[in-house]
């Protein structure tokens, strides 16, 4: 039988046979790349929305709190999209006549929702409680990034398994008290607006800053009224151990968000 | 020295708890099939499939798995759609609970149900309603999804073509009254209905019987008897309404009678009844407080229950003593007790039992037990009866006590009521001028002698109100669909009277109507009814028609005083729409009426046993399909019946020796996947010269000379589910089961004598699953089966004399001191009691050796493990404890209480989104349900009299040392730190390993993609909780985590511990009986800590070292010794 090959291919197939853990830790790389890229994971999207809203105005500028629109957020895994009456509450006031808000008139007039594109998407077989997350002191920018200067909302995270999972693994690294959660510009050096170091309140500690012994002795929190400590590995550390946030390996199994 | 043999030559002895008969008789097929979990063609396609098919399948799933696959962001692509105005207590996300009761009937279950959003997704018992008290039954639990039925009824029709409702109520209403509106007085119409309980329909209905002379009301519900109603006309001269209270009940007797499974008040009985079964050491009960303490029992307290039945029941099976009789003869038996026991004016009859063994002894312990007694009678047993126990509770003062009667709880005016038979006369002679169905289906429930079909076509107007066209709707002119109790306003009354307003829970997905909001329609609506005419305008829409009933009656007045000012009727309103059930509406029973003198004149003789060649045919309630109105409920028809196992079929029931003589094969022949496919002979059924075809099942237990049958199956046009083309039933036709009701005549509704049996050539599939999911093992060395005593049974005395006699060790290996740390012994009594409960506290482990010098109750004890504590393994334990965080969950099932009756599999189906898979894949051995309830026998099955049935719910036991985890290559399966074994079903690629290893076999594979994605109102049903797995996953009963990390994060959330008590799995929550018991084991004050500190509870197969959190407290029974041996 005739070669098919002639002998000039032979170099080649030899830096083929050569090459193949190259290629194939290249293909690897690549692809781990592209799945971590803003492409797949979707950060850094502009994703059109039916109303042209701008976190950056109402949070940003006029400083109105996460809460007051997304009110779930501490009670349910959901943080709710405001029902259409939220949005109407001030704009039924003011820029009454604005065509921008068509669509939010429209809706309140017919009843019918406004489909807003969302934006952050976890998987369905991951259950995220925001209720807990908020609870613990984790702050709205650790995963929502600076909305107080987003116009339309973009993502900033890649909300990756390996994202979620860096953080239950060191939650020390993102834990802030309570009164900062919704804080977009919180720092663990930040001054008071006296110039000095701010001091933990009621509202930073379990149980209204009150602790319960065996025999049911209600005390104060000895950390009432403390300076706050500056820098986020002391920070964090204390809180930790303050919200009871549980270890790496308890955060870590898989029950916790898959079930 | 034999390796794992599966030699089936070899002599064969039964174990001693057996599953079946062929496992009994030691069936080759069964033993062949028994070795191998997953048999050679379970992973098959096993539909026949030709070369090229199977390429055009390929093909196709390669493509679309491709352009699925390409999409690099499949979730990116969702849109929010918020509330416009959001509904009060509304929080996105957050589950609200309403009230309602579920019609089961005809009388209500107070349900809970959870609503997401605005959709009905579970429905649990309601913790304060006098018929549920936090129970739930099989059908009310299986009701949620008729809701997302995608066969019901989506319009009105005439004729068949679609039409406004408007329409109906205008036609209806033209032939009703004159154009001044007046009603015409000489209309002869006719509605419809099976038991109302409804106060508010009740009253419609009257009111059309006041405004028409001529109309009548007929009233037919298939599967309920008028024994109770017309016995105690009998007795006490009127009818009354008998309700038991089991919970004082000392003595039991139960004629024929399944009290805890089948029938209005069954979940209440069932719930009261256990507890005099919930066995307790005195230790444990010390301590509760008083609500607590009457939930159990000492030993000196155990409740003793004898059944005489024909089919048997659940009940018969948890009773002390059985005795099997065929349901004519129980008659015969019940007036040789009463002469017996003395009884004031007995009837004579049933002298062949004056001598029976069990006679003497019975009477005695009822006897002295006068006052603390019950005798209930069946349903289904005929009014002689009924009338005859009325007597025997009087006599032995249980009335008042322990039974009560009460003015009747059914609407049911006498001298307008009409049966079934008489309508359908009635109809044939054309002396009806309209008839109006309401939910009733007599085109197939009608018995075969009352040709209903045949003369509904002589009726100039016919209208049919249901949720389904069903046989009935598609034979009449009209037909309304109607709104289902979770869409629509109504009311209902429970086995005891209580009224429940019921309240919808979404809007008609079909834009259904109520059967009041119709009534209330036609009786006045509106826009037709001249003003200042004679009727008056009344409410349309349902919340309005029940409401104006409640503010209209005299009922609750008295216990709502004020109640006629609007303020206050705002206040009972809404209290009796929150809580559920209307207080004060259930009716005083009082003082014991006295019996009529004459009650025992004019009983009829009772009825002779079958004799020479012919049977006796016995027709009950499927305990499924009811009376077959359930038979397109997937869950339903799915859930293996409680007793029989058979899953999607009826079958004719006949014992081993009737068998025998009908030469019938008992060994089933499986074929088929995991023995779950039965070849089973063909029987032809002949009565009054009516026949059918029907399947010969052979049940242990069952009366000889008796032919059972199962009515709700074979309906032709219930829905997708129950119609089958390409399965068809015995007789050929494409549908599920045979339909019993072509054998039933009006006069001998549940048994009749000269049925005539011939077994045919012909075989049949049925699908069973008595067989699957088998623990059976051989030891590998000896080549023996394995004794797994898998349900440890003892009686009272032996309970005594050894409390902890369930945990000896059934095979060589020692229960280990590391075994007993999750089974912990009694307290003080063994070396790791209630001390390990408290060195747990202090989140500290005794080690073995470190005890006092006491040694565990089995000299063989040595460690057996090299691995260390579960909780060793977990870093910062010592702080988890320290701050409430370490939760061992656990849990504990009580085989005493248990009575077998499988609401735990249809309420984790709901709650866990288990998908119905068909009969052909049960089959297979392929059925999803994540927790089973295992039948055993023990004892021989030709002898019905010692023949004992056992049940054990058997759900993933959690084990510590979990034999799946360590097989499995990626990781799937994994321990939480609290206990919890976690399926992870993206890790998953479908080895099936993990399945192999489980000695348990509680591991449940999606072989194919059963979930049903093509009916959206389906999804609209799902659990939003909880993943929806899809084909080629593992999967498993995981302790409802969606239920555990809810409550953790609520309490996280509040610093506090998780309270015992405040997460229920959906198992533990519907039980009637309340025999689960789940929380932290870690807590030794936790309610699951105390029952497995008891001294009888075991582990199963715990010396495997497995360890399961899972564990089973042992049946005790209280036998009466002076009955003869054997029953």
């Amino acid at each position: 039988m005739p070669q098919i090959f002639p002998k000039a291919m032979n170099p080649i197939a030899r830096a083929v046979i050569l090459g193949l853990p190259v290629i194939a830790g290249s293909t690897g790389v690549g692809l781990a790349a592209f799945y971590r890229s803003g492409y797949a994971t979707g950060i850094g999207e502009i994703r059109p929305q039916p109303v042209a809203f701008s976190h950056a105005h109402h949070s940003g500028q006029l400083g109105i709190d996460c809460r007051y629109c997304h009110t779930t957020v501490e009670y349910s895994h959901f943080a709710n999209v405001p029902p259409t009456k939220t949005c109407m509450n001030c704009h039924q006031q003011i820029w009454q006549g604005a065509d921008m808000l068509d669509p939010v008139r429209k809706s309140y007039k017919e009843g019918t929702a406004i489909p807003w594109e969302r934006v952050h998407n976890v998987p369905h077989y991951a259950y995220f409680n925001h209720s807990i997350h908020v609870a613990k002191g984790v702050g709205c920018v650790s995963c929502h990034g600076r909305m107080d200067q987003m116009n339309l909302t973009v993502q900033t995270q890649t909300l990756l398994m390996e994202w979620c999972l860096a953080c239950h693994r060191e939650p020390e690294k993102h834990l802030r008290p309570r009164t900062e959660v919704t804080s977009m510009t919180y720092t663990p050096d930040q001054k008071g607006p006296d110039g000095n170091r701010k001091r933990f309140t009621r509202d930073d500690l379990p149980n209204r800053g009150r602790l319960v012994d065996d025999k049911g002795r209600v005390t104060d929190n000895p950390l009432l009224g403390t300076e706050r400590p500056d820098t986020q590995a002391e920070m964090g550390a204390l809180l930790k151990e303050e919200y009871r946030v549980r270890n790496a390996v308890v955060l870590t199994n898989c029950s916790m968000c898959h079930r | 020295m034999k390796f794992d043999t599966t030699d089936a030559a070899t002599a064969h002895t039964p174990p001693a708890q057996w599953q079946g008969m062929d496992e009994y008789l030691g069936s080759p097929e069964f033993l062949a099939a028994v070795a191998n979990e997953f048999p050679e063609d379970a992973a098959e396609f096993a539909d026949p499939v030709s070369r090229r098919r199977f390429l055009g399948l390929m093909g196709a799933s390669i493509a679309l798995s491709t352009g699925a696959g390409c999409n690099l962001r499949p979730a990116a692509q969702r849109q929010i759609l918020p509330y416009t105005v959001q509904p009060d207590q509304v929080q996105p996300g957050v589950p609200l609970f309403f009230a309602s009761a579920c019609p089961v009937g005809g009388y209500g279950e107070g349900v809970l149900v959870r609503s997401h959003e605005g959709r009905p997704v579970k429905v649990e018992g309601n913790p304060d309603h006098p018929s549920s008290r936090g129970g739930a039954g099989l059908l009310a639990l299986a009701s949620v999804l008729d809701l997302y039925d995608p066969d019901r009824s989506r319009q009105v029709t005439h004729r068949g073509q679609p039409a406004p409702v408007e329409e109906a109520v205008a036609a209806v209403r033209k032939l009703l009254f004159d154009s001044q509106g007046r009603p015409k007085a000489n209309v002869r119409l006719r509605f419809l209905t099976g038991t109302v309980t409804s106060p508010t329909l009740a009253a419609l209905l009257g009111e059309l019987l006041a405004a028409f002379p001529q109309a009548r009301w007929a009233q037919h519900e298939p599967a309920a008897g008028d024994g109770v109603r017309e016995g105690t006309r009998k007795a006490f001269g009127s009818p009354r309404t008998v309700t038991y209270d089991f919970a004082k009940a000392d003595v039991v007797l139960s004629l024929d009678a399944d009290f805890l499974t089948c029938g209005p008040g069954s979940t209440r009985y069932s719930r009261d009844f256990a507890t005099r079964r919930r066995l307790r050491t005195e230790d444990f009960i010390k301590h509760l407080d008083a609500d607590d303490k009457a939930k159990y029992v000492t030993a000196d307290r155990l409740n003793r229950l004898y059944v005489v039945e024909g089919m048997p029941t659940p009940t018969g099976s948890v009773a002390e003593h059985r005795l099997a009789l065929p349901s004519s003869q129980v008659e015969a038996f019940a007036r040789a007790l009463a002469r017996k026991l003395g009884v004031a004016g007995a009837p004579a009859g049933g002298a062949e039992f004056d001598n029976h063994p069990w006679l003497a002894p019975l009477a005695d312990d009822l006897a002295e037990h006068k006052g603390k007694s019950v005798v209930v009678a069946g349903d289904h047993q005929p009014a002689s009866v009924h009338a005859l126990v009325a007597a025997v509770n009087a006599a032995l003062g249980n009335a008042g006590q322990t039974v009560f009667y009460s003015a009747p709880v059914a609407a049911r005016p006498d001298d307008k009521v009409v049966d079934l038979k008489k309508l359908t006369e009635e109809m044939a002679a054309g002396q009806v001028d309209l008839l109006l169905v309401f939910g009733s289906n007599p085109a197939y429930t009608a018995p075969a002698d009352v040709l209903f079909a045949d003369a509904v076509k002589r009726v100039p107007f016919t209208l049919h109100l249901g949720t389904h066209v069903d046989e009935t709707g598609v034979l009449c002119h009209w037909h309304l669909n109607e709104a289902h109790y979770l869409e629509a306003w109504g009311d209902v009354r429970g086995h005891d009277g209580t009224a429940t307003v019921q309240q919808p829970l979404i809007a008609p997905l079909f834009q259904g109507v109520s059967a009041i909001e119709f009534l209330s329609a036609v009786l006045g609506a509106a826009d037709t009814a001249p003003p200042g005419g004679p009727v008056a305008r009344r409410p349309r829409e349902g919340h309005d028609i029940v409401r104006a009933y409640w503010e209209k009656t005299d009922e609750v007045r008295k216990t709502f005083p004020g109640f006629t000012a609007p303020e206050t009727f705002e206040v009972f309103w809404q209290q009796a729409v929150r809580s559920g059930f209307v207080d004060g509406t259930r009716p005083v029973s009082g003082k014991a009426p006295d019996l009529a003198p004459n009650w025992a004149e004019g009983l009829p003789a009772p009825a002779a046993p079958a004799s020479g060649d012919a049977y006796e045919i016995a027709f009950r309630p499927d305990p499924t399909l009811y009376d077959g109105r359930y038979a397109n409920n997937g869950w339903l028809q799915e859930v293996p019946k409680p007793v029989t196992k058979l899953t999607w079929d009826n079958a004719a029931f006949v014992s081993p020796k009737t068998a025998a003589r009908l030469s019938v094969d008992k060994t089933f022949r499986w074929t088929g996947g995991e023995h779950g496919r039965a070849e089973v002979t063909v029987l032809e059924l002949k009565l009054n010269g009516r026949a059918v075809r029907a399947p010969a099942w052979v049940l242990p237990g069952h009366p000889d000379g008796v032919v059972t049958v199962h009515l709700g199956y074979g309906r032709p046009r219930a829905g997708n589910v129950s119609t089958t083309p390409a399965e068809p039933n015995a007789a050929g036709d494409p549908v599920r089961g045979f339909n019993a009701y072509a054998l039933r005549t009006s006069d001998a509704p549940w048994f009749a004598a000269g049925l005539a049996a011939t077994s045919t050539k012909d075989t049949y599939f049925l699908a069973c699953t008595q067989g699957q999911w088998s623990m059976r093992q051989k030891d590998v060395v000896t080549g023996h089966e394995w004794d797994r005593k898998p349900v440890r049974y003892g009686d009272i005395a032996l309970y005594k004399n050894n409390p902890s006699f369930a945990k000896i060790p059934p095979t060589a290996a020692g229960e280990t001191d590391l075994i007993n740390e999750n089974v912990p012994g009694p307290k003080g009594g063994h070396s790791h009691g209630h001390s390990h409960g408290k060195d747990e506290k202090n989140g500290k482990h005794e080690k073995n050796g470190k005890h006092d010098g006491h040694e565990g109750h089995d000299g063989r004890l040595h460690p057996l493990t090299m691995y260390k504590d579960n909780e060793a393994l977990v870093p910062g334990w010592d702080k988890l404890v320290k701050n409430g965080q370490a939760r061992r969950w656990g849990m504990a099932i009580d085989l005493s209480a248990c009575t077998g009756c499988s609401a735990c599999v249809v309420a984790c189906q709901g709650e866990n989104n288990i998908p119905v898979v068909g009969k052909d894949q049960v089959t297979k051995g392929r059925a999803m349900h994540w927790i089973r309830v295992d039948r055993y026998y023990e004892g021989s099955p030709d002898d019905a009299a010692s023949l004992k049935t056992l049940f054990q719910p058997l759900a993933c036991v959690h084990c510590e040392k979990a034999p799946c985890e360590v097989v499995c290559p990626v990781g799937a399966t994994v321990h939480s730190y609290d206990g919890l074994n976690d399926m992870v079903y993206n890790r998953c690629v479908g080895t099936r390993y993990c399945s192999n290893n489980c000695p348990y076999k509680v591991r449940r594979f999606n072989f194919l993609q059963y979930q049903d994605f093509s009916f959206s109102t389906l999804n609209l049903g799902r659990n939003p909780d909880v993943t929806v797995r899809s084909r080629g996953v593992m999967e498993k009963c995981t302790f409802c985590v969606q239920r555990l990390r809810g409550a953790e994060i609520v309490a996280e959330r509040e610093f506090r511990r998780v309270r015992d008590g405040e997460v229920l799995t959906a198992c533990q929550s519907a039980c009637p009986s309340g025999a689960i018991v789940f929380g932290d084991i870690g807590d030794p004050e936790s309610a699951v800590a105390e029952w497995k500190r008891e001294p009888h509870n075991y582990g199963l197969l715990a010396e495997l070292n497995t360890m399961p959190r899972l564990t089973h407290l042992a049946v005790v029974r209280n036998p009466n010794p002076a009955m003869p041996k054997g029953a």
